[in-house]
């Protein structure tokens, strides 16, 4: 029995404009396909590709400064990469910045903790080691958790991350 | 315009500064590196913002504005070993396209913090021609004040991205270590200058808010 579900792309679409987001940031991710598609074809919401997720962050704390409000959509190995611009930019910039991190590979029947693989595994204790906060959205019912995700970054001016447990549909 | 020089001569960090700032009005500019500390005692406003301790990230930074506000001109003065560990900047500010964006590389071939160590490849590559190739609008390369001077404000009206590569002096300012228990973001004169980022960019939001655009 699955403890994870996938989420509908259009569920995570509609929690994103519910969030007032004007701008995803992304380096392309598998896990993350179906909304990326969909992005693709939104027009009040604007999709800006990225190199690296380096600069996915330098990007979009440029946003935040002009008034726009993005959020970052990655993958795990992507959360790797970036670390130290997720420290210097957005942690003590202490920009209101919030990651969308896709845990490409996740089985749906263990937590992510439980995972043999470090890809999965290690993206929780790490963003714990950041002193991000983060979720995960295993399921259509945690899209709320998007709203309390921007409302947390606002809050201690600073990274919130929202992990998606499985593929979305 | 796309020219490329190559006398073997150089310009100053100083000269080069004091051209742009001339020219300086309401754009956001984005320094870093050792050009940092000199822009921000010839011609700081509240529209300029920094970058210590995520080397590369300039170039993005600055881009991320220009998409914000699309009717406010940005200027990043980047540095060549900064560049080099973000290259793919470059594509990524050539596909979003930014059209009053000027991206200023000094290039003046070296580590200047760190003791002065080589860039890699320095001698046979060129910033400017790899800004072509990556789909810039413009690129153009100088290692002479006057030609700078010359081109500059053709250069200010161009449709960006644009990108100068100013081959330039090393200002042979070496880091100078922390403390025992400071840290690179903590320097001893007591001014933290990542924390700098978090005092200025509000800063900067609020002038883009409710100020003129350039």
């Amino acid at each position: 029995m699955p403890i994870a579900e996938a989420i509908p792309a259009a569920d995570l679409l509609r929690a994103l404009r519910d969030a007032a987001v004007t701008d995803v940031v992304a380096v392309p991710d598998t896990h993350q396909r179906s909304l990326i598609e969909l992005l693709d074809h939104t027009e009040d919401i604007r999709f800006i590709q990225a190199a690296t997720e380096d600069e996915a962050v330098a990007l979009a704390a440029g946003l935040i400064v002009g008034g726009r409000r993005p959020i970052v959509q990655i993958q795990h190995a992507g959360l790797y990469a970036c670390v130290n611009h997720l420290r210097g930019i957005a942690g003590d910039g202490r920009f209101p910045m919030v990651f969308l991190i896709g845990l490409l590979g996740r089985d749906p029947h263990r937590m992510p903790s439980d995972h043999a693989g470090s890809m999965v595994r290690l993206a929780e204790p790490l963003l714990d080691t950041m002193q991000v906060p983060h979720w995960l959205l295993d399921g259509p019912a945690d899209v709320a958790m998007v709203t309390e995700a921007f409302a947390a970054a606002e809050e201690r001016q600073g990274p919130t991350a929202l992990l998606i447990g499985v593929n979305t549909a | 315009m796309t020219t490329s020089t190559t006398s073997g001569a150089r310009i100053s960090v100083d000269s080069a500064i004091e051209a742009l700032a001339r020219r300086r009005d309401d754009q956001v500019v984005v320094s870093t590196m050792t050009v940092m500390r000199p822009w921000r005692t010839r011609a700081e406003t509240d529209r300029d913002l920094v970058c210590v301790g995520f080397m590369g990230g300039a170039s993005t930074f600055g881009l991320g504005v220009q998409l914000a506000r699309p009717d406010v001109p940005v200027w990043v003065l980047d540095g060549d070993g900064s560049l080099a560990m973000q290259l793919g900047s470059l594509l990524t500010i050539a596909n979003a396209a930014p059209r009053r964006f000027l991206h200023v590389v000094l290039h003046n071939g070296v580590y200047d913090t760190s003791g002065a160590q080589p860039v890699l490849a320095e001698g046979r590559m060129s910033f400017a021609d790899m800004a072509k190739s990556a789909g810039y609008a413009d690129a153009v390369r100088f290692d002479d004040i006057e030609s700078f001077e010359l081109a500059l404000d053709d250069l200010l009206e161009t449709d960006g991205p644009v990108l100068v590569e100013l081959i330039t002096e090393p200002t042979g300012d070496s880091y100078q270590n922390p403390e025992p228990g400071t840290s690179p973001d903590l320097p001893a004169d007591g001014r933290p200058i990542a924390s700098a980022l978090a005092s200025v960019w509000p800063k900067v939001r609020d002038s883009l808010a409710n100020g003129p655009a350039a």
